[in-house]
């Protein structure tokens, strides 16, 4: 699966599919005009779950996510290669996409409920959500 | 995805068991209780209107709320579909009123004006959202090679087992973040010099990924929007070995309606 679906040209502008499921949840999340609570019958607990998930950005986990992140680049002193080699493995090998994994479980156990076979009936050929980032352009 | 049913709920007489589920705000002329767009459930998106201003919405059994993958996803795909045909303003994912009365009430007659005024400004425009990742190896990297310290310590910690060297572990993370930090100002700098221009308002979110480069929503004018990809393309070219640039959209204007 790609998530480019129309590169002009050869452009280096991606323009990813809409309505996947991660940017969905990234762009619509918590966004719109409220209604009051009063008022309204529902609204999902939502909101709750994304500041959890922002709250991590200065705590030591996010520095020990941070330092975990470089101490598994490969850099020259092993293997005698060079910037620009290190930087083709990135493509090859995915190495390093796990950080940020806190925050999109966060968001994951927002909506990963009920329906996950559901979802996978009716488009089986779909990754699961948290392998999106890694796909390769 | 058509309709499944030809015969309509009368939203003001619904039996108890319903309720109205609200997409969003549009301009009383949309026509599109006229189409064969479908929302949650797969129900008819209708239109409760109050002088110039509607509401799109679709009706939902009570007892099921919203919550559900297929629900965020039907949820965003009927604002699109608004948005790709006259200005809308989102409300927020999952809520649901008892009535058409209530509708009219709590959503259009107390804020006519203001949500006329928000379509208004919304008319003729897109949201899209921008998007950068940095290309996490090329950046450490840099980072390492800028940073004598960051250069020690990760030779000091990164053979060491997981747990050990805390204090120096908890240091290197510390000076990472906040080098990429200051990459992210300058590369998220270069993109917004790029493309001001030719937008009508932006709208930054966070990200705390390593990767995060930048997120933004911009506002853009229809007849921009050339313009606007055009500077987007050749930013993307210039920074494409260490940065991915991503452009969604267009969109519904979820970051331009406050809050």
């Amino acid at each position: 699966m790609s998530v480019t679906s129309q590169r002009r040209g050869g452009g280096y502008l991606e323009r990813p599919a809409p309505s996947g499921l991660a940017d969905v949840v990234e762009v619509i999340l918590d966004k719109g005009i409220v209604i009051d609570a009063y008022v309204r019958v529902s609204l999902v607990g939502i909101e709750l779950l994304t500041i959890d998930a922002r709250i991590v950005i200065a705590s030591v986990d996010t520095y020990l996510r941070f330092a975990e992140a470089t101490n598994r680049l490969d850099l020259y002193e092993k293997g005698g290669k060079d910037l620009t080699e290190a930087v083709g493995d990135l493509q090859e090998s995915g190495a390093g996409r796990k950080v940020g994994g806190a925050i999109k479980g966060a968001k994951k156990a927002i909506t990963g409920g009920d329906d996950d076979e559901d979802e996978e009936s009716r488009r089986p050929a779909k990754r699961p959500a948290r392998s999106r980032r890694s796909s390769r352009e | 995805m058509t309709a499944t049913t030809t015969v309509e709920p009368d939203l003001d007489a619904l039996p108890e068991h319903l309720g109205i589920y609200v997409y969003g705000v549009v301009e009383t002329a949309s026509e599109v209780d006229r189409t064969d767009l479908v929302g949650l459930d797969d129900a008819r998106v209708l239109l409760v209107a109050s002088g110039d201003v509607a509401a799109a919405v679709g009706v939902v059994a009570l007892e099921r709320p919203p919550g559900r993958k297929r629900d965020l996803v039907a949820h965003s795909s009927v604002l699109d579909a608004l948005a790709a045909t006259g200005p809308v303003v989102p409300v927020q994912f999952g809520t649901v009123l008892l009535s058409a009365a209530d509708v009219r009430a709590e959503l259009l007659e107390s804020r006519e004006e203001d949500l006329l005024a928000m379509l208004g400004d919304l008319s003729g425009r897109q949201q899209f959202t921008v998007r950068g990742r940095y290309n996490e190896h090329a950046v450490l990297a840099e980072v390492v090679a800028e940073d004598p310290e960051v250069a020690v310590l990760r030779e000091r910690t990164r053979d060491l087992p997981e747990g050990a060297a805390h204090g120096d572990r908890v240091r290197l993370g510390e000076l990472v973040a906040h080098a990429l930090e200051a990459k992210r100002e300058q590369d998220a700098a270069v993109v917004m010099d790029a493309v001001l221009p030719h937008v009508v308002s932006c709208a930054p979110r966070d990200g705390a990924s390593v990767d995060h480069m930048m997120e933004v929503a911009f506002l853009v004018d229809e007849d921009r929007r050339d313009a606007f990809e055009e500077a987007l393309e050749a930013v993307a070219e210039a920074m494409h070995e260490r940065v991915r640039l991503q452009l969604l959209g267009p969109m519904a204007p979820y970051d331009f309606v406050g809050q």
